[in-house]
């Protein structure tokens, strides 16, 4: 085929494309922004201290950011709407503090797998039930279900109630690759080995949006109805994908709690957490693949530290959320190739920054004209 | 026994009402204009912490009571302030509406969720900017209690709990008559049922959605502003949980339906307060539990809903 190594022939055109795994690649741009962020990743805690953010937070964005990517399984290909993803963070996370607390595992692996495991049970049972539903009745389905599992922890014992349970065995925290790790030693091990599996994660659902059965998913998206008559068993499909989804957020809800070491359930089970989940997603960019990711990091360190640097955090966000709904509705990820674009442009032709000027004015002029009319019509009952 | 059952059902009851006037709001605002309002809640609270000044400088106004008559008199002063504090909620329903929802009507649902998620996060700070971290607590209501009902008849009850019951029945008898028989209302329900007919005809959408809007935040408001008068204190999380419990009343009774609303905020007002004399540990999960058996049994709700929406 291609002598050239990474040249294929497509329409006559020669497209340059790093081969990743059989059958997809990446664009030179691409493959530079992958390798950009790996680094980043890998150097994340040496670099961050230099620009005087928290590494740990960063941490839990990420972390948050893992249960989006699963949750934009669902939002992206099969378009449901899920407000109940802290039902699998939680489980995720009450899973390591159970095996921890309650029978005494002291392997972080180990409990991370339990962790896993315990939240795609929950998710394969939520999802036998909420699979067949649509639109706003799956949204309300699934924000049912994490209510009554948050009710349930948030009253029984065996949870020790609104305190949670601590992720130590006799006083000391658990071991990593059976090792004792310091303080700084652990969280570094933790990091790394999350890195490791999220670089594989990321690749696992890369490849299964790709796959015959990703594009399936879109279809169950597009018309259920339609998907149904070529023969796509819809909600056997979108059970799956519920399950898979679910599990990614078990895995980051199971390294939440080893990263805390401390598990409530206000701050893994409650409802707004599902809401947050939700909103990374759409904040980074549901149309892309990393865009949660990224959508999880910035949410997580805007409702978590803007309370250092502003007393109206809340309303800090709150403008960033109405910002992004307003002018950047595909979020921050998918709205960078518009936005390059349109720099592009501007840098080709400086007159083009005039008209936008101008663009930007007779805008204003219209929301005015039209809160105007509104007020005129409200008062006067006519315009 | 039949004591603590009984007050324990009329706590219920008292709880539905509040819920009610929470939940109508919500629904209605769904039903119309078919947007899942995650600020109602802030819309409730905000209410809270407006009586607290309105109830503060209306009882400044009258001397403190001394007997049944200035108690009554006293009372109708807090109501009436009560339905000021609320009314403020109109215009600031009606500038929500118009400024950041109407743009967002076309596109999809999630970004209705994230943009009244927004607006949620904006009014925290709103309150917090007006009223402070502390919660506070406008303390009429030992004072509404002095006016004898339950005495009456022989049965020891706060009377503050007597009046907000009355009030919940008035509000619903009030928008079943503003649905059912003023001319607004069927305007309203016309464009609840087909938008682009409603124009055809005449109607202004626009005006509808502002006007129903408003009216929502002014429910939640008053709302809020009955929960503020009792026992309880105005805070700056207080919506958040009546904003949930609202989502499961509206899910039982059946998204868009007022009487639906009406019947889903009693069942969930006695149910969760039954669950507190007779088993505690399942009060939080008891509503939501009844609203899963109805959305895998009866997903349409129980009384369906009388707007088709888009």
């Amino acid at each position: 085929m291609s002598r050239i190594p990474f040249v294929e022939e497509r329409n006559g055109e020669s497209i340059v494309r790093v081969p990743l795994t059989r059958g997809l690649g990446l664009t030179p741009v691409q493959a530079v922004l992958v390798l950009v962020g790996i680094v980043l990743l890998f150097g994340l805690p040496f670099f961050s201290g230099l620009v005087g953010l928290s590494w740990e937070r960063l941490f839990r964005g990420i972390l948050f950011g893992i249960a989006a990517v699963g949750l934009n399984l669902l939002l992206r290909h099969t378009e449901l709407v899920s407000f109940g993803h802290a039902a699998f963070f939680g489980s995720g996370a009450y899973g390591v503090a159970v095996l921890a607390a309650h029978y005494d595992v002291s392997e972080g692996l180990l409990l991370l797998l339990g962790a896993v495991l315990i939240g795609t049970l929950v998710a394969i049972i939520i999802g036998y039930f909420v699979a067949g539903y649509v639109d706003i009745y799956f949204a309300l389905l699934t924000l049912a279900f994490n209510q009554v599992m948050f009710a349930t922890v948030f009253r029984s014992g065996f949870f020790n109630y609104n305190d949670g349970l601590q992720v130590r065995i006799g006083g000391d925290r658990p071991s990593l690759f059976g090792l004792e790790w310091t303080t700084l030693g652990y969280n570094l091990v933790l990091y790394y080995t999350t890195i490791v599996l999220l670089l594989v994660m990321l690749l696992g659902m890369w490849k299964l949006i790709n796959s015959p059965f990703g594009r399936a998913l879109d279809a169950i998206g597009q018309d259920r109805t339609r998907a149904r008559f070529i023969g796509i068993p819809v909600e056997r499909y979108v059970w799956i994908s519920f399950t898979i989804s679910g599990l990614y957020g078990a895995f980051a809800g199971g390294v939440y709690a080893l990263l805390r070491l401390h598990v409530q359930p206000e701050p893994t089970l409650y409802v707004f957490v599902s809401g947050e989940i939700l909103f990374m997603a759409i904040l980074g960019g549901f149309t892309t693949l990393v865009g949660p990711l990224i959508g999880g990091i910035v949410l997580v360190y805007l409702l978590e530290a803007a309370r250092f640097w502003v007393t109206y955090y809340h309303a800090l966000t709150g403008l960033v959320l109405l910002a992004i709904v307003f002018f950047m509705p595909k979020g921050i990820v998918g709205s960078l190739p518009s936005i390059g674009a349109a720099l592009a442009h501007r840098r080709h032709d400086p007159g083009l920054v005039r008209e936008d000027i101008r663009g930007i004015a007779a805008a204003m002029r219209r929301a005015v004209d039209r809160a105007i009319t509104t007020v005129r019509i409200i008062v006067f009952g006519v315009n | 026994m039949i004591e603590s059952f009984v007050t324990h059902t009329l706590n219920g009851l008292y709880y539905g009402f509040i819920l009610f006037m929470i939940a109508a709001g919500l629904t209605i605002i769904f039903g119309v204009l078919g947007i899942l309002n995650l600020a109602h809640g802030e819309l409730y609270a905000l209410g809270a912490f407006l009586v607290f000044s309105v109830v503060g400088f209306a009882t400044g106004l009258v001397a403190s009571p001394t007997g049944t008559v200035s108690a009554i008199v006293f009372g109708i002063v807090v109501l009436a302030a009560s339905l000021a504090a609320a009314a403020i909620l109109l215009p600031v329903g009606a500038v929500v509406e118009s400024v950041f929802v109407r743009p967002i009507y076309e596109r999809d649902e999630v970004y209705q969720l994230l943009l009244t998620y927004a607006l949620l996060l904006i009014f925290i700070d709103v309150m917090k900017f007006g009223w402070g971290q502390t919660p506070v607590d406008p303390g009429v209501y030992g004072t509404l209690n002095r006016i004898p009902t339950t005495e009456l008849v022989g049965f020891g009850y706060p009377s503050y709990n007597v009046i907000v019951m009355l009030v919940g029945l008035a509000v619903f008898g009030w928008l079943v008559w503003f649905f059912d028989r003023s001319k607004t209302g069927r305007i309203v329900r016309a464009t609840a049922i087909n938008r682009d007919m409603a124009t055809a005809i005449g109607v202004s959408t626009d005006r509808t959605f502002t006007l129903v809007f408003a009216m929502g935040a002014f429910f939640a408001g008053f709302g809020g502003a009955m929960v503020s008068i009792g026992p309880g204190t105005a805070f700056l999380e207080m919506g958040l949980d009546p904003l949930v419990l609202s989502f499961v009343i509206i899910v039982i009774g059946g998204l868009g339906s007022l009487k639906g609303a009406f019947v889903g905020a009693l069942i969930v007002g006695v149910i969760s307060r039954w669950a507190i004399w007779l088993y505690p540990p399942v009060e939080l999960a008891a509503p939501f539990a009844v609203m899963l058996i109805i959305l895998l049994f009866k997903p349409e709700g129980l009384y369906g809903t009388w707007g088709e929406i888009e």
